[in-house]
């Protein structure tokens, strides 16, 4: 890992480079005093064979006067005489060029010291041997000649031998130079190969890492180019746009979307906070300016809401937030996002104006359940009592048929009391106002039996039940929904049998009921309520929940249709269903579901 | 207070309804003296009276032009010279809302009026014979409201 790290940190690179640049420049350094070392050896070795050169030149001078000598003695020819003449000077020659050579050398300026005597010596020899040559053919017998010539050929040697020794003398030096420089020599081009080599493969590693590097760029690079793409898309899609604000330099950069928001073609137009304000409603200005001074100061802001005007005349509803970055050179930047909520607003708008309508309507609603329960009641009740009265007091005085209109009318304002009363309850069954509670259930049935016990002991009917958990229910209309459900076994039983109610209860999977096998929740109260009693075709099991609808003609049975839909009204503010089954003369069953939460 | 009768006051503004009540305390075999008023203000008017014979029992009707069957409670709540009256509030409508109000404050029962004369003499006789320290005791809101 730390590795990874270490050759991921961009210095690697930049450390690679400055080890190669001190590599080659010790190299460059190195080369640069080998290969004057080496052009100073060959100075010398030219020097060497100049001076070497130059020595044999001079002795082969002197040979030549000591052979033209030789050769006038043997044929007195003066023709041979004449390397003799020119030989001093060619050795004078030499002799300066010598010693210019051998300036910087004093060992061999001594001995080119020794030397000039030597050949001074040797000369002088000659004039002496020649005058002895000169005198003709007699003077060479004689005999102070040949010691003469003697001396000459020793002089030569003892040339010969200085020359030898000098010639010694320069190779010496040479060697001496040779085996200094002969480690020297031998180690540098293998270190100049090696440090190469190195630095080299220094560079190839930088290579590989500069592509490496290159390849993840250009991922990274495509990557960026999609998510910027997928980003245009979503501002389009949810009509927002970004700006970010350089707030030292006063420069603005919006997102193409922005510009689109403000009804213009991407960037056309140069992005500065005078340029905004063009757009923004006359009324929303001075309050969008103050908000922007605050943006300066404060690090997070509330939402901005403004109003823009764009140039065909259309007002958007514009929603921003901004927050500050600062760079790490204290440098202050805002990133913001500008939503256009017209839309929003408008339904929101919408929504609001139907909130209304639907308080105005429940307002109504209401006044009309006072004059239902009220106002209504109350005539009613009146002619009720009046009947009442004069049935009691008046019945004898009445005829036969006055007797049966007034049965009639006892009859229709019955009817008319019981349609009210399920009226106002049935409207009274909304859910908004209700308190859900974990209840009782058995508490609840006890109740609804009390509420119809007066029927109940009429009838002689026989209603046995389950054992109900606690469920989490509106508990009132729980216990209307089980007055009505046993009210109407009770209302529809069979005329020549006891009414028996039997009311279970499980709990159940909704996947395992066929009738709510779609329910939203998975697990259910089951409540069923069975009856003996006239029962009805199953083709109308779910005509019976719909309000006003009927089965059977109001003189046989006084139902008034409205008591099942509140049934179905009161499970339905339950989240539950309700599903009736029934056999003709032999009984119906209703099942509650009530959701388990 | 005079043993011999119970005397009854009833406020409410239907003209009907006076006669129908009056008319069943008539046919009832107990000894009652029935006063009526019309309204909430003749109601208070009488019983503020310097004079005026304190009633067993005051029915009041709740929806009264004036002054409301509910300021009357409120104000005879207020005044300890009422408290051993007993007041029954007797109203066309039985709503949860006027239930629970007139239980709140303070009255002693609810009487729905009824649709038919003979269920209305039984109210009224259960009423009036009701033995006012036991139900006083054990009153809430389930026995609030008389069931015929």
């Amino acid at each position: 890992m730390q590795l990874k790290a270490i050759y991921k940190a961009p210095w690697f690179v930049k450390s690679i480079f400055v080890v190669c640049f001190f590599i080659i420049f010790f190299v460059a350094g190195v080369t640069y005093k080998s290969i004057n070392d080496l052009s100073e050896s060959s100075d010398l070795v030219e020097h060497k064979y100049e001076v070497v050169i130059e020595l044999e030149q001079m002795f082969s001078y002197l040979k030549d006067v000591e052979t033209g000598q030789r050769g006038f003695i043997i044929t007195q020819d003066s023709i041979y005489l004449k390397p003799y003449f020119s030989g001093r000077e060619n050795i004078n020659n030499s002799f300066a060029e010598l010693k210019e050579l051998t300036r910087h050398n004093p060992e061999q300026q001594i001995f080119l010291k020794e030397l000039n005597v030597l050949i001074d010596d040797r000369l002088a020899n000659f004039e002496e041997s020649q005058r002895f040559i000169l005198k003709r053919y007699n003077d060479i017998e004689s005999p102070s000649f040949s010691p003469i010539f003697r001396e000459g050929k020793q002089l030569m040697d003892d040339i010969r031998e200085k020359i030898k020794s000098m010639i010694a003398l320069e190779n010496k030096r040479l060697e001496a130079r040779q085996r200094d420089h002969k480690d020297n020599l031998k180690v540098t081009p293998m270190f100049l190969y090696l440090v190469l080599l190195l630095s080299l493969l220094l560079m190839v590693g930088a290579y590989y890492k500069i592509m490496f590097d290159l390849e993840k760029l250009k991922k990274t690079n495509l990557k960026l180019e999609i998510f910027k793409e997928s980003a245009n898309q979503s501002e389009i899609v949810s009509k927002h746009g970004n700006w970010i604000w350089n707030i030292e330099e006063d420069i603005y950069s919006y997102s193409d979307n922005l510009y689109r928001l403000l009804g213009e073609e991407p960037q056309s137009f140069k992005a500065t906070t005078d340029n905004l304000m063009k757009f923004v409603h006359p009324d929303d200005v001075e309050k969008l300016r103050g908000q922007i001074e605050k943006m300066m100061e404060e690090k997070n802001l509330p939402f901005i809401y403004y109003r823009i005007i764009q140039k065909n005349g259309n007002i958007k509803h514009f929603k921003a937030y901004g927050k500050t970055l600062v760079n790490n050179d204290g440098g202050r930047r805002l990133l913001g996002t500008t939503t256009d909520i017209t839309d929003e607003i408008e339904s929101f708008k919408a929504l609001e104006e139907r909130n209304l309508e639907l308080e105005r309507n429940n307002k109504e609603l209401s006044a009309f359940n006072h004059v239902a329960s009220h106002d209504l009641q109350e005539p009613l009740r009146k002619i009720q009592t009046f009947l009442s009265r004069l049935e009691d007091k008046e019945e004898e005085n009445l005829s036969e048929s006055g007797l049966v209109y007034m049965s009639r009318i006892k009859n229709a304002a019955t009817r008319m009391r019981s349609l009210i009363d399920d009226l106002l309850q049935f409207s009274r069954t909304n859910k908004a106002d209700k308190v859900f509670e974990v209840t009782n259930i058995n508490l609840l049935l006890e109740a609804a039996k009390q509420d119809l016990a007066e029927v109940i002991s009429e009838e002689k009917a026989l209603i046995t039940e389950e054992t109900f958990p606690v469920i989490n229910v509106i508990p009132f209309q729980i216990q209307q929904l089980f007055v009505n459900l046993i009210g109407n076994s009770l209302k529809y039983r069979a005329k020549h049998r006891i009414p028996e109610i039997n009311i279970g209860y499980e709990q159940v999977l909704a996947e395992n009921e066929p009738t709510i096998a779609n329910a939203k929740q998975e697990a259910y109260h089951k409540i069923t309520f069975k009856d003996n009693g006239i029962g009805f075709d199953n083709e109308y099991a779910e005509r019976i929940f719909i309000l006003f609808s009927r089965l059977h003609n109001k003189d046989e049975y006084s139902g008034t249709g409205i008591g099942l839909s509140i049934c179905k009204k009161i499970v339905e503010n339950h989240e539950g269903h309700i599903h009736a089954c029934g056999a003709p003369n032999i009984g119906a069953t209703f099942t509650v579901y009530l959701p388990v939460v | 207070m005079n043993d011999d009768y119970i005397h009854i006051v009833l406020a409410d503004d239907d003209e009907d309804d006076r006669l129908l009540f009056t008319e069943a305390f008539d046919e009832l075999k107990i000894t009652t003296k029935v006063n009526t008023y019309n309204d909430g203000v003749y109601l208070m008017d009488y019983l503020n009276g310097e004079d005026a014979i304190m009633p067993n029992v005051l029915f009041l009707d709740l929806n009264m032009p004036r002054k409301s069957g509910m300021e009357c409670l409120k104000e005879i709540k207020a005044n300890d010279k009422f408290k051993d009256m007993a007041i029954a509030i007797y109203s066309t409508s039985a709503s949860e809302e006027d239930i629970e109000n007139t239980f709140v404050q303070g009255a002693n029962i609810y009487i729905k009026k009824p649709d038919n004369f003979k269920k209305l003499k039984k109210a009224l006789s259960e009423v009036v014979t009701l033995n006012w320290q036991y139900h006083t005791n054990g009153l809430n809101k389930d026995n609030f409201l008389l069931r015929l």
